[in-house]
């Protein structure tokens, strides 16, 4: 057959590599018009263990199934350029023949290499083209979802169906707010291999007024930590959050570089005129100092400050003993009954007095600039437009969220134009050219 | 298809070579699979643990205790003669076993307790000794109206050595006497341990406990000082508090051992509402007179001497 070729590990090994030592696996091609000798398959059994002392890796003779097909494997590859001599293993003494009298011969069969190499290269190209379309963005997103990957580190947590089934019913507009939102954070979570679940707000006896009212992101928390234990961060988002920039994997965008992005002491961005840090001198050094002990493997909890005070419409939540400790004193029935009809923003509220009363919360506490994870439209956070909280156009914010905008704001407005904005600013190379070419059109004839 | 080796009913390789080259090629098989097997299984416990994380913070050993003992002195109400037999008593036990003492002023700590009962300034003062002692690893609150009877017994194996503490700890028993539905835990460790403390007839005894210093120490002493807390007029302040936390935050529970009463806190037979067998016997390590502050007509002083001047006998005998 004429499809053999050298099964030489070593790709580029051609056989014009003019260093040839035994057992390089080169091979110099040779046509039907030489004949092989009768000891070629001699001088092949002694090229293959030649060659199996050089490559002792895989080259098994075919005793065992992986052998026998990794043939066929390596066959696929594009480790071709390899020479391929259609007679197999004579190609020892043809070689040095050539390189004794190198003469016409070799010309010759230079040409008939190039033709077949030409036909294979293109024959590989569009297998590789092929991969790289059909299977590419596969791989790479199964080995972020692997273990070696790290995208199983990550759990986003989107709360959906808010209030539903009791309070009103949904309309056309809520319907597609939730579907494009669910659908924005599923895209995103495939991608980068991360963890998403969706979890129903759905609004329980158990939360009504009186009791817990808008405490369920705690316990959805907790339940969400109990179905992926080996996940470490979490991720809440709102439902009327959009992911700008699903390019920017949260390793990246955010964990990679934590120490140098957050602030500790919230001095640095204070609306709530919080006294920090502690003054009592019966604290210890760490809780006395404005940024605790600076270390980001002490951040357990991570979120933004907007024009009001804390968000927690997109924070991250480490698993540790910390935060279920403070999960877990969260939400107590002494603190509730004196404060909770001042809390407005229930466990948001909540979570604020216990900052401030409670020092060792703050010492696992980091704060992002908002333009990190929790971009405002304008119109939230009064009008005027403050660099630090709202989304600017050009900006390449990761995430907006319509903070607010069933107050007196279309919802499916801005999630609608976001969305549009979004997908224009990430759009492929073909649309960019087409773009380009349309601004040409435009400057050319207007 | 062609295979770089000839086939085995091929015409020429004879048989002895072959096998030959086989056992030798067989053999360097084996160990490039065996030395790629092993660098694989190097390479996945490397990684693996470089992507472990662990959640639970480097507690310190058990059993080596740096202790410091904590006593809240209130100077405005009780006299200098008074407190000075209460200090030497201390300071003497600590210096036959190789403790700490952190004697605290009460007044000192008004600012931080605001308008809230002075029996909550216990918290800020062992926060302030787990402050000024970041070493030491237990801390031993022993309200003030109490004596060492016993001083050759060392904390550490009377009750924080790991099978000591393993064979006190009361399982599985209501957390507030006499019948509160939380139960202490009945799976826990002597390792899970940080705060060890005792019950009464009727509340968890704030006057006399062990705790642990490390995040626990704090989240707990944190939460405990909570402001909403010492302002909900609780009847026995601080103590309820306790209990509140303990009964609602698992968290706390978790780490909490209930130990029998005599252990640490054996009441004077003067003292109202003692456990079961929580009154003092001879050989015990500390006596407490429990309720000598707040009840008028009892007075601290007037009970504790007999039993100043019987330890202080026992000092000269041995």
């Amino acid at each position: 057959m004429s499809a053999t070729r050298s099964p030489s590990p070593r790709p580029g090994a051609g056989w014009s590599s003019p260093v040839l030592t035994p057992g390089s696996g080169s091979s110099t091609p040779r046509t039907g018009l030489f004949p092989t000798t009768p000891s070629d398959p001699w001088v092949a059994a002694k090229a293959k263990s030649d060659e199996v002392r050089g490559y002792p890796s895989f080259s098994t003779r075919n005793n065992g199934f992986f052998s026998r097909s990794k043939r066929q494997i390596t066959a696929t590859l594009p480790r071709f350029s390899a020479a391929s001599s259609p007679n197999g293993y004579g190609e020892k003494d043809a070689f040095l023949q050539g390189r004794r009298g190198r003469g016409w011969r070799s010309l010759w069969f230079g040409r008939t290499v190039l033709r077949r190499r030409r036909t294979r290269f293109f024959f590989v190209l569009t297998l590789v083209l092929f991969g790289y379309f059909f299977l590419w963005t596969w791989l790479v997103e199964s080995f972020r979802r692997s273990r070696f990957g790290g995208g199983r580190k990550f759990v986003i947590i989107l709360g959906s169906n808010i209030e539903g089934g009791v309070m009103e019913w949904k309309g056309a507009r809520e319907w597609a707010i939730e579907r494009n939102s669910v659908s924005n954070k599923q895209e995103y979570a495939q991608r980068w291999g991360y963890e998403l679940e969706i979890v129903n707000m759905l609004a329980k006896k158990r939360y009504s007024h009186e009791w817990r009212e808008g405490w369920e992101k705690v316990d959805l928390l907790r339940e969400t930590m109990r179905k992926y234990p080996n996940a470490e961060w979490f991720w809440w988002l709102d439902l009327n959050t959009f992911i700008m920039e699903p390019s920017y994997s949260l390793q990246n965008h955010l964990f990679s570089r934590l120490g140098e992005i957050v602030y500790r002491d919230i001095n640095e961005y204070n609306p709530l005129n919080i006294t920090h840090p502690p003054i009592e001198l019966y604290l210890d050094e760490v809780s006395r100092s404005a940024t605790g002990d600076n270390d980001p493997s002490s951040i357990h909890f991570l979120l933004s400050q907007d024009c009001g005070g804390f968000n927690l419409g997109s924070f991250f939540v480490h698993r540790s003993l910390w935060t279920e400790r403070l999960f877990d004193i969260w939400w107590d029935p002494l603190m509730y009954e004196q404060r909770h009809m001042q809390w407005e923003h229930k466990e948001q509220d909540a979570f604020e007095y216990l900052y401030s009363s409670q020092p060792w919360i703050r010492t696992g506490v980091a704060f992002l600039p908002q333009r990190y994870i929790n971009s405002f439209p304008p119109g939230a956070c009064g009008d005027e437009i403050d660099p630090r909280v709202h989304y600017t156009e050009g900006g390449r914010d990761f995430l907006v969220n319509m903070a607010g905008c069933d107050f007196g704001r279309d919802c499916w407005d801005e999630l609608y134009q976001y969305r549009e904005y979004s997908a224009w600013l990430n759009r492929g190379l073909w649309a960019r050219i087409q773009d380009s070419f349309l601004d040409l059109y435009d400057s050319i004839l207007g | 298809m062609q295979f770089a080796v000839p086939p085995r009913k091929g015409p020429v390789a004879p048989p002895s070579t072959r096998s030959s080259s086989l056992t030798f090629q067989r053999r360097k098989q084996l160990k490039t699979i065996t030395t790629l097997s092993i660098a694989l299984f190097t390479l996945f416990l490397l990684l693996s643990q470089l992507f472990y994380s662990s959640t639970e913070t480097a507690a310190a050993a058990r059993g080596t205790p740096g202790l410091v003992i904590v006593t809240v002195l209130d100077h405005t109400l009780y006299g200098d003669h008074y407190l000075q037999k209460i200090i030497k008593n201390r300071e003497h036990y600590a210096q036959r076993h190789g403790y700490t003492n952190f004697f605290a002023n009460l007044s000192d700590y008004d600012s931080y307790i605001g308008y809230a009962p002075r029996s909550w300034g216990i918290v800020p003062v062992l926060r302030h000794a787990m402050a000024k002692h970041p070493s030491s690893t237990y801390f031993f609150h022993l309200d003030a109206h109490a004596l060492f009877m016993d001083p050759s017994k060392t904390l550490d194996a009377h009750l924080l050595n790991k099978h000591r503490l393993e064979a006190l700890m009361r399982r599985d028993v209501p957390i507030v006497p006499p019948d509160s539905i939380i139960k202490t835990f009945s799976h826990l460790r002597s390792d899970d341990i940080d705060l060890m403390i005792t019950t009464d007839a009727e509340d968890l005894s704030t006057g006399s406990f062990v705790l642990r210093q490390g995040d626990f120490a704090r989240f707990f002493l944190d939460t405990w000082f909570d402001p909403l807390y010492r302002s909900y007029n609780f009847a026995k302040a601080e103590t309820h508090t306790l209990e509140h936390v303990v009964q609602w935050h698992p968290t706390a529970l978790a780490r909490l051992a209930l130990i029998p009463q005599r252990v640490i806190n054996a009441y004077s037979k003067d003292s109202p509402s003692a456990g079961v067998d929580g009154t003092y016997k001879d050989g015990d390590l500390v006596i407490r007179f429990f309720g000598c502050d707040t009840d008028p007509e009892r007075n601290c002083e007037r009970e504790l001497d007999p039993y100043y001047s019987l330890w202080a006998k026992k000092l000269k005998f041995e």
